[in-house]
């Protein structure tokens, strides 16, 4: 209560701003004069004092701004430095501890946004720079305090994929006392790891060391095992999810024990997906033999019955114990979860789309999954490498690297991470059964990163295996003995080779699962370009997605070995666990505030509102605000009409006074852009990150979604006589804020239309889905307005100017 | 698990898979259609020859893809349609 007391107490008192220039290094007073900045900051209203100094984000920075606090009273801090969804968060910490409302805190930023991408230019860039902190400070004047509300976390956590990954997040979630639900798509957990012979580098049993797991999940008192079930929906907010699991049948009951009598009596097969077709399974089914759970399943699309017609009833019959029951039905689980865990983990490429390698043409070319269900004594030739045309051993092999990755032709650009070491693992399998084999590794570089990856590299060298630099080109087939020819260059002699060979095994890499946008979608999560889960930061949140509550495991985020898909998974599991520990989470103050005396009831803000916070009392004629529900987008005070709803931290007011900053002066030369939190302002700063240069004249605002960007907002830039207007957001779809992005597009078609009317050029404004990932295409946005604005004539400016002037009125 | 599957498995030749000997007695049926429609594997179909009874009773398509199920057995009214094990002598 004295703390409130003492912020109402502040908030009648005079605003006295500090603000505080970071050099960052030299990373912003390599471009910047940081100098400068502090002494222009010193003479913008209610500013006390500005200091420059060389890391703010220091312990003796954050020392310099509490001291101050104190000693000159501050009631509010800028600082300009990087982007606030880097350091936000400490210098808020930092103010709290000098006794300052964490919301009376402001960020410019001024690296991500100003001197990476302005490297060459530091006029420009320092007068961006003063500008950015002009828009900081004359937001910050106007900043209120505010409290974050608690919200109760569920103790229970879903895992979605039961993968190695989800194996491990589930049972250490589960060791820890918490209750899991594990859904897996497949009949099995078990997932890639299930498939494969041996790990590298250490030669263990895939499946010996992945089976004692698999089965610790099936008995854990605490996970419930969802199997052949999917997620079909996820509504609520972190720590309060209500998840949708539809548990398709099994056709066969808990009774059953796994005896295998139905199998024989089956008439119809099929190839087994789980040896990738190399060996048959029936329409009853175990995917393989160690699978958890235990209990068979009935291939529907297979099994001779349909729709309630019972033609073959073989199984029924052989089953003693009477486990088969064909009127299962589907079923839809309703769970509540505080936390969620994806390891959906990740594809195969499919080589046959390379049209050099022969795949699915030759017979003798095979994939690296294939190559690890034939080498498996449990597969389907024993153990025995044979070639598929003969049956035979081959005597000579080569594996081709790289199929899939690396190539932006050919696949996919990144390195998929495990083939090179999956390949000398394979290598030397090789060599341990039949040691005379000749063995050819064609590749582009050989990456054995890890521990114990380079020794195993040496072993197969010594071993006799042939590391050739260089892909085939061509693969082709003598038509008597289906050898193979590899013809390429071998980049590092210079010179070309034909090789034969037995069989080729081709190296293929990872991709993201191909149903990945459901997941996506479902739990609003951003992807890479690549196409992998995005991760909330690359270096310091490696497992966390941005959304609250959700985090990643395995190759559902991007390509890894079994190692690391345990490590991450355990480190998920932890995160999982410390929301779930602390059994609450305060939710960010950024609900809106609602005026209900200019409140119509016209419930346009119910509508619009993305998790349907706003209820409309009928009797009352006003609306009804569930605080703890909201997300925080502000599209509910973008869309009410009659100023009734505006959003904390993000006000009219202040968003007003950052326009007012950015059109003070030069304003026909300025693109006002505002972006949203999550993919437009983040696809901003990675363009930072990344150096790509861009036009000096842009001034970011941010907002935490583009639902939050008024028309009044873009009415008064132009009012104010601003070039050109940028409203940026995440692709629809992925929008953070479940589809509240939908209301921008709606909005600024519409504000089209009204330019298109007052004759003003449509061009001036522009729309950009961008996402977090996506610098480049932030930057090539600014430089083609760039070219867009020189062509704005001044008369332009003036008609704008005079078609808005309402839009001055108030503030 | 969404990998292509193309190839011929190699335990095909393995897997016991029983021969059936379709009987149809033609001028026991009465056209119904019932052994063809239910027929899960689609081994049947309407043959062009009237029988005695002046209706076209079924004709087998392809006999390896019965699966010896035998529900043509169960649902022809007229009993006219029975399928065997064929015994198998020397390599089928």
């Amino acid at each position: 209560m004295a703390e409130k007391k003492e912020s109402k107490a502040k908030e009648s008192e005079e605003i006295r701003i500090g603000v505080y220039v970071c050099h960052c290094g030299l990373n912003i007073a390599g471009s910047v004069d940081c100098e400068e900045v502090a002494k222009f900051a010193e003479t913008l209203p209610h500013v006390v004092l500005a200091k420059d100094n060389r890391y703010t984000c220091s312990d003796q920075g954050q020392e310099l701004i509490k001291n101050d606090i104190k000693e000159h009273e501050l009631n509010r801090v800028v600082v300009a430095s990087c982007s606030p969804r880097l350091h936000e968060p400490t210098f808020r910490k930092a103010c709290e501890e000098a006794g300052l409302n964490r919301y009376l805190f402001e960020m410019a930023n001024i690296r991500e946004q100003c001197s990476w991408v302005h490297l060459y230019d530091r006029k420009a860039a320092t007068e961006k720079a003063k500008d950015l902190v002009k828009m900081a400070v004359a937001k910050a004047a106007l900043l209120q305090p505010a409290e974050e509300i608690e919200v109760p976390i569920v103790r229970k956590a879903l895992v979605i994929g039961g993968g190695v990954a989800g194996i491990q997040a589930a049972l250490d979630l589960a060791d820890t006392g918490y209750k899991v639900y594990l859904v897996e798509k497949e009949p099995s957990i078990g997932g890639r790891m299930a498939q494969i012979d041996k790990t590298f580098p250490t030669m263990d049993c895939s499946i010996c060391i992945l089976a004692p797991k698999m089965s610790d999940v099936g008995h854990h008192p605490n996970i419930e095992l969802l199997t052949n079930s999917e997620v079909l929906d996820v509504k609520g907010y972190i720590g309060n999810f209500h998840v949708k699991v539809l548990k398709k049948p099994r056709y066969v009951t808990d009774d059953c024990t796994a005896c295998g009598e139905c199998v024989e009596v089956c008439p119809v097969i099929a190839p087994n997906e789980f040896d990738v077709g190399l060996a048959i399974r029936h329409a009853i089914y175990t995917p393989f033999a160690q699978a958890v759970p235990s209990a068979y399943i009935i291939d529907m699309d297979l099994c001779l019955n349909k729709e309630k017609i019972i033609v073959c009833d073989k199984c029924l019959k052989a089953c003693e114990r009477q486990a088969i029951n064909f009127e299962m039905k589907p079923e839809t689980r309703k769970l509540e979860v505080g936390t969620v865990i994806v390891a959906t983990g990740a594809d195969v490429f499919d080589p046959s789309s390379l049209p050099k390698y022969r795949y699915g043409k030759h017979p003798n070319v095979i994939t690296s999954l294939e190559f690890e269900r034939l080498i498996n004594a449990g597969g389907p030739s024993g153990g025995h490498l044979i070639r598929p045309s003969d049956m035979q051993i081959p005597k000579r092999v080569a594996f081709i690297q790289c199929v899939g990755s690396r190539s932006e032709k050919s696949g996919r650009l990144y390195c998929s991470n495990v083939c090179c070491m999956n390949t000398i693992k394979d290598s030397l399998l090789i060599k341990e059964h039949w040691p005379e084999t000749e063995i050819y590794v064609f590749y582009i570089d050989i990456r054995a990163y890890g521990k114990g990856f380079e020794d195993l590299y040496i072993r197969a060298r010594k071993e006799g295996v042939k590391f050739i630099r260089g892909l085939p080109a061509e693969v082709v087939e003598d038509r008597k003995t289906c050898n193979l020819w590899l013809i390429g260059e071998n980049t590092l002699q210079k010179e070309l080779y034909k090789v034969n060979v037995d069989m080729a095994i081709l190296s293929i890499g990872l991709e993201p699962r191909k149903d990945s946008e459901i997941i996506q979608r479902l739990l609003t999560l951003s992807r890479t370009q690549d196409g992998f889960f995005m991760e909330a930061h690359p270096k310091l949140r490696p497992v966390d997605a941005a959304t609250g509550g959700i985090f990643f495991a395995g190759c559902a985020e991007g390509p890894k070995d079994i190692k690391d898909s345990v490590t991450q998974a355990s480190a998920a599991a932890a995160r999982a666990g410390i929301l779930m520990a602390k059994g609450k989470v305060t939710v960010e103050a950024i609900t809106p505030i609602f005026h209900a005396e200019k409140c119509k009831a016209c419930g346009l803000c119910v509508k619009v509102c993305p998790y349907n916070a706003i209820t409309l009392n009928e009797e009352l004629k006003r609306i009804e605000i569930i605080d703890a529900a909201c997300g925080g987008c502000g599209t509910c005070a973008a869309e009410c009409p009659f100023d009734a709803l505006t959003q904390n931290h993000f006000t009219d007011e202040q968003i007003f006074a950052q326009i007012n900053a950015v059109t003070e002066h030069n304003a026909e030369k300025k693109i006002v852009a505002f972006c949203c939190n999550w993919c437009a302002y983040a696809g901003a700063d990675f363009a930072g990150v990344s150096r790509m240069q861009y036009p000096p004249n842009v001034r970011i605002i941010r907002t935490m979604c583009s639902g939050r960007v008024s028309p009044k907002f873009i009415e008064r830039a132009f009012a104010r006589g601003a070039a050109m207007v940028l409203v940026a957001g995440c692709y629809p779809g992925d929008c953070h804020y479940i589809n509240a992005n939908e209301d921008t597009q709606k909005r600024v078609e519409r504000f089209w239309k009204k330019m298109e009317q007052n004759g003003l050029n449509e061009e001036r404004l522009q729309l950009l889905w961008v996402s977090a990932a996506e610098g480049e295409r932030f930057a090539s946005k600014i430089r083609e307005m760039q070219g867009i604005l020189e062509k704005v004539a001044p008369e332009e400016i003036e008609t704008a100017k005079t078609v808005f002037e309402k839009a001055l009125g108030g503030v | 698990m969404p990998v292509r599957i193309w190839r011929t498995p190699l335990d095909i030749e393995k897997v016991k898979r029983p021969k059936a000997e379709i009987h149809i007695i033609k001028n026991q049926c009465k056209g119904c259609g019932f052994c063809i429609h239910f027929c899960p594997k689609e081994v049947l179909e309407e043959s062009e020859e009237i029988n005695e009874r002046g209706v076209h009773p079924p004709r087998v398509v392809d006999e390896s893809k019965c699966v010896l199920c035998s529900f043509c057995t169960s649902v022809c009214p007229d009993f006219a349609i029975f399928v065997v094990e064929k015994q198998c002598k020397d390599g089928c």
